[in-house]
């Protein structure tokens, strides 16, 4: 079995260590240790806290996304040796809090990569958190923002009770304009339902079908499409691992479901270009058996990347087709 | 190997290589352990027919290595080996001297062209 890890990200000062101070409160938590990069202001007294300075080892000629944080590596290795010599209990999840500005996808890499943590851990979820009062402006100034939200499985919104009347539904619009697959989670001084906030089940689907947007947050565009029929896994992993080399840099998620004629889907996740192992489940999550798949792109328009499938098509044995109307959100600074 | 840097990561299973493993192992004990040899090797050749559609456009093509890497050459008997979908677009950029693009018009014109096969 292995042991899932969540990261927990968020822009400067959103209330990722007030979300956590509160979470891990709850019983069910208890074997949970937390990576951090530093004490923070808000307490945390939890007993399996690991302190680590946020260090990143940069591979030779290697990019940001597959550098190895050093820090991790060190950390989750330490809190394996320590579970196996049975001095700790036996850990239930393990929660790595990152710092304002950093970039998820090198945590998915060197959990996923790494030959030893590769098989003791997975990486189940990405929470960001997000500020009701200030993250309309910070996705509307910050590339990293933006690519938080791309990255998170679920959005906590945080500071609701700060917020002006109708910012919280302008910030959710903006955000799932961003990121369609994403569940959002309201949270005032961190109080979330755990439960619900940790449960796996709804980051693959029960949700409304995702619809075809685009936007001007940084030039990012959002495209969601089903196929009209099973999809050949090898050629749509041929596909995507080509569109991965040639625009690695301008893909900033992939998530879905795919139908491949199996009994149950592939779920698909990708963090620009890291993927996660894909899993091909044993049957659907929900009622909905098409494939739904959702890309989050900077710089390649929703055409080009629909004619590509449509190139691809006699490969991949289904069309694609994309999902919803087509919507322009335009994100203000305010 | 990275898609972008071309970071080889020593015996880590690329992402497109997982399912023929993970169908092993959930097969678990009792199964029968040729299976999972068949179902690689019928994998890794209509992998190959597929590429073979796709990298003619590069003046490329791609065969099977004994089973474990795929072979790529091209028009003028250069080759590289590589160990998986990772490594082999880097290596066809080398070999062609372009990017393998499929947002590329002209590669999805001749994709339409062969029919996609």
């Amino acid at each position: 079995m292995t042991i899932p890890v969540t990261v927990v990200t968020g822009f400067l000062g959103s209330g990722k260590t007030t979300l956590l101070s509160r979470v891990l409160r709850e019983p069910e938590l208890e074997n949970t240790a937390v990576i951090v990069n530093e004490f923070g202001e808000v307490g945390l007294d939890h007993h399996l806290l690991r302190p680590v300075a946020e260090r990143t080892l940069l591979l030779g000629s290697g990019c940001v996304c597959c550098s190895e944080r050093e820090d991790l590596v060190a950390a989750l290795g330490e809190l394996l040796d320590l579970c196996q010599r049975g001095e700790i209990p036996a850990l239930d999840r393990v929660v790595i809090e990152t710092t304002g500005l950093a970039d998820p996808a090198p945590i998915l890499h060197t959990v996923f990569s790494h030959p030893v943590l590769s098989h003791h851990f997975t990486v189940d979820l990405v929470i960001t958190t997000v500020d009701a009062v200030n993250g309309a402006m910070q996705l509307s100034g910050s590339p990293e923002a933006t690519k938080q939200v791309a990255a998170a499985d679920e959005i906590v919104i945080t500071k609701t009770d700060l917020a002006g009347p109708g910012a919280k539904e302008e910030l959710e619009a903006r955000i799932g304009a961003i990121n369609p697959s994403v569940r959002i989670v309201e949270a005032s001084f961190g109080e979330v339902d755990v439960r619900e906030l940790l449960s796996p089940v709804v980051r693959v689907g029960e949700r409304d079908l995702p619809r075809l947007q685009e936007h001007d947050t940084a030039s990012t565009h959002t495209v969601s499409v089903t196929f009209d029929g099973p999809v050949d896994w090898t050629a749509f992993g041929i596909w995507l691992s080509m569109l991965l080399h040639a625009r690695g840099e301008s893909v900033l998620r992939v998530k879905g479901l795919l139908d491949t004629g199996g009994p149950g889907p592939v779920v698909l996740n990708g963090v620009q270009h890291v993927i996660h192992p894909p899993q091909h489940l044993d049957r659907w999550p929900d009622r909905d058996h098409r494939s739904r798949v959702v890309f989050i792109t900077r710089d390649i328009p929703e055409d080009s990347l629909l004619a590509s499938l449509g190139g691809f098509s006699g490969l991949l044995g289904a069309a694609a087709v994309p999902l919803g109307e087509r919507v322009s959100v335009r994100g203000g600074s305010s | 190997m990275c898609v972008l840097c071309g970071q080889d990561f020593v015996g880590r299973l690329h992402w497109t290589d997982r399912h023929v493993t993970d169908r092993a192992l959930a097969a678990g004990p009792g199964s029968d352990p040729g299976e999972h040899q068949r179902d690689r090797r019928r994998d890794r050749a209509h992998r190959v027919a597929l590429l073979n559609g796709v990298l003619p456009h590069y003046g490329l093509k791609v065969e099977d290595w004994s089973g474990s890497k795929y072979l790529l050459r091209d028009r003028k008997g250069r080759s590289e080996l590589v160990q998986d979908l990772g490594a082999l677009w880097p290596a066809a950029q080398r070999l062609s001297g372009r990017v393998p693009d499929p947002l590329d018009a002209a590669l999805l014109e001749s994709l339409k062209e062969g029919g996609g096969r």
